[in-house]
């Protein structure tokens, strides 16, 4: 983490407490300028600058339970860390080789700490409970999605 | 934090889950097949969620009954883990440096009260929106028609900023880097860079004011980047650093990642993926239903007020036609008048149905230059969906 966001953030994984309001800007007053731009003078925009600087917000948990099954533990121990399961639950079912090019691409694109041999293990895992039988080459995941 | 440190507390959060701080009370793995779950967020109302870390949370279509999507049901979608929950106003600053005469360090006040401020109403997509209606699906958020949403966005132009710092001969692009940070060291940090052509069209610019508020924590607060017309990947949230560059800008997320079949629409076939590929850019044409929403009953013979909303990259909307008979026959819809060419652009149709039955609505929205909607659609990685929308209603 760079020092410029060190100072301003707070990853408070729901163990901040502190929750503050942010005031809201008023009094403003337009004129067209054409083409969807509209030049905005602003005669007193109340912000909370002075009275509240600092603004925090608790982030709900949400994350869903998952059943007992092979590969479970290597599931939880590498794939939670940086997202939720939910990550798993929204999908639709997918083949086992859809399910294998996602956990490769968590492993190699991203450097998510699995050995090949884990990498099998919740590859079988996700296959268990969100899989499909497969239908020929099913799509192979990409980026950024 | 250390890793060690870091699962520590998500074990504590896990804890925290198992000891009743759901929000809901479906939480297992029963949600498999469940339809949708809402969630609330802070400075939030009720979302559908997608993913709760990082968040990724979708408007429900009946907000869009509204022009401007009301904060607090605006899409929401982060990349990464680390995502800011807590900013301080007094240390908080936008950086303006790389190649640039004057790198500038500016305060959020100091962006209100030292440069003119600019409005534009312009709708923010999701390059996914759409992804589950793909076929084959596709991995990747699961998303609607509801991310997407739009707003008056008011701050400042990246021009005036970049004339402040004077940008040197032979820059090339210009660099957008938020406060949101990987959770792993091997993980890219998510930055994203637009032509200096583009930068200083005027209208990219840094918003502070979102519908005349300040931005929702988990849609960018306290700034945001703004780009007209293009894919919400560019709209950089939590706005921290501002880099000019002598050189093309290159990272996985351009490099790799956010990239579209180089041919018509972004579209390549299953069976033969396309060999080049570009960097998703400007939206294409499309149009969404309001009402009624699919699997709503309507009633015969009575005027039933149908709606929806349509949009481009800028172009603009000229014509938006609705069908009611699954596509045989269609009329032109009424539009309301053009809020701003970035805008949705709301359409009308009163329709009547003689008698009980099923009925398959749709409708194709056509643009100032002839773009109108795809009959079908996919790429691998689910982006870009504007099929023509089919709304399946019955009447009775």
């Amino acid at each position: 983490m760079t020092p410029k966001t060190k100072s301003a953030i707070v990853l408070s994984l729901g163990l901040t407490v502190l929750a503050a309001g942010c005031g809201h800007p008023q009094n403003i007053s337009q004129e067209e300028t054409g083409r969807g731009v509209t030049n905005i003078k602003m005669e007193s925009m109340l912000v909370s600058n002075a009275d509240i600087p600092v603004h925090t917000i608790v982030m709900p948990h949400d994350e869903p339970l998952f059943p007992p099954g092979r590969g479970r533990e290597e599931f939880v121990t590498a794939c939670v860390v940086c997202h939720s399961p939910r990550y798993i639950t929204m999908q639709p079912r997918f083949s086992r080789a859809t399910w294998l090019s996602e956990v490769k691409k968590m492993q190699d694109v991203y450097g998510a700490h699995i050995s090949d041999d884990q990498a099998v293990q919740i590859t079988d895992y996700l296959f268990s409970i969100n899989g499909k039988a497969s239908t020929g080459k099913g799509p192979k995941g990409t980026y950024g999605e | 934090m250390d890793r060690r440190g870091f699962l520590r507390i998500v074990g504590a959060t896990g804890a925290a889950a198992l000891a009743g701080s759901c929000n809901r009370m479906n939480s297992a793995v029963g949600t498999l097949s469940s339809p949708t779950n809402l969630i609330r967020f802070p400075e939030k109302t009720e979302m559908i969620l997608l993913t709760d870390r990082p968040p990724q949370l979708e408007t429900p279509i009946h907000y869009f009954r509204q022009d401007l999507t009301p904060n607090e049901a605006f899409f929401v979608r982060w990349h990464l883990e680390g995502i800011p929950t807590s900013v301080d106003l007094r240390t908080f600053r936008l950086n303006v440096s790389g190649h640039v005469r004057q790198p500038l360090q500016l305060s959020v006040d100091e962006l209100r009260s030292r440069f003119d401020p600019i409005s534009i109403v312009a709708v923010n997509q999701c390059s996914g929106n759409s992804r589950s209606f793909f076929e084959p699906h596709v991995p990747g958020g699961q998303w609607k028609h509801g991310a997407v949403g739009n707003a008056k966005w008011t701050g400042v132009s990246i021009k005036s900023i970049l004339d402040r710092a004077q940008v040197k001969a032979g820059a090339v692009d210009v660099s957008f880097n938020g406060l949101d940070v990987p959770p792993l060291p091997s993980i890219a940090d998510f930055v994203k860079a637009l032509s200096i052509d583009h930068a200083r069209d005027g209208e990219v610019m840094v918003a502070y004011s979102m519908n005349d508020q300040p931005l929702p924590m988990v849609n960018g607060f306290p700034l945001r980047l703004v780009v007209p017309g293009w894919y919400g990947t560019y709209w950089v949230k939590a706005l921290s650093d501002i880099t000019v560059l002598p050189q093309a800008f290159s990272n996985f997320w351009t490099d790799k990642a956010y990239r579209i079949p180089a041919g018509p629409n972004g579209s390549e076939s299953p069976k033969a993926l396309a060999k080049d590929t570009i960097p998703i850019n400007r939206f294409n044409v499309r149009s969404i239903f309001v009402r009624p929403e699919p699997e709503e009953t309507v009633h015969p013979g009575i005027p039933n007020e149908i709606e929806g909303v349509a949009f481009d990259s800028g172009y603009g909307i000229r014509r938006v036609e609705v069908s009611t008979d699954g596509g045989t026959s269609w009329a032109d819809a009424r539009l309301d008048p053009e809020i701003g060419k970035y805008s949705f652009r709301r359409w009308r149709a009163s329709w009547t149905p003689r008698n009980r039955g099923q009925y398959r609505l749709m409708a194709r929205a056509t643009n100032a230059v002839g773009d109108t909607q795809s009959k079908e659609q996919w790429n691998r990685s689910g982006f870009m969906w504007n099929v023509i929308q089919q709304v399946d209603v019955k009447v009775d």
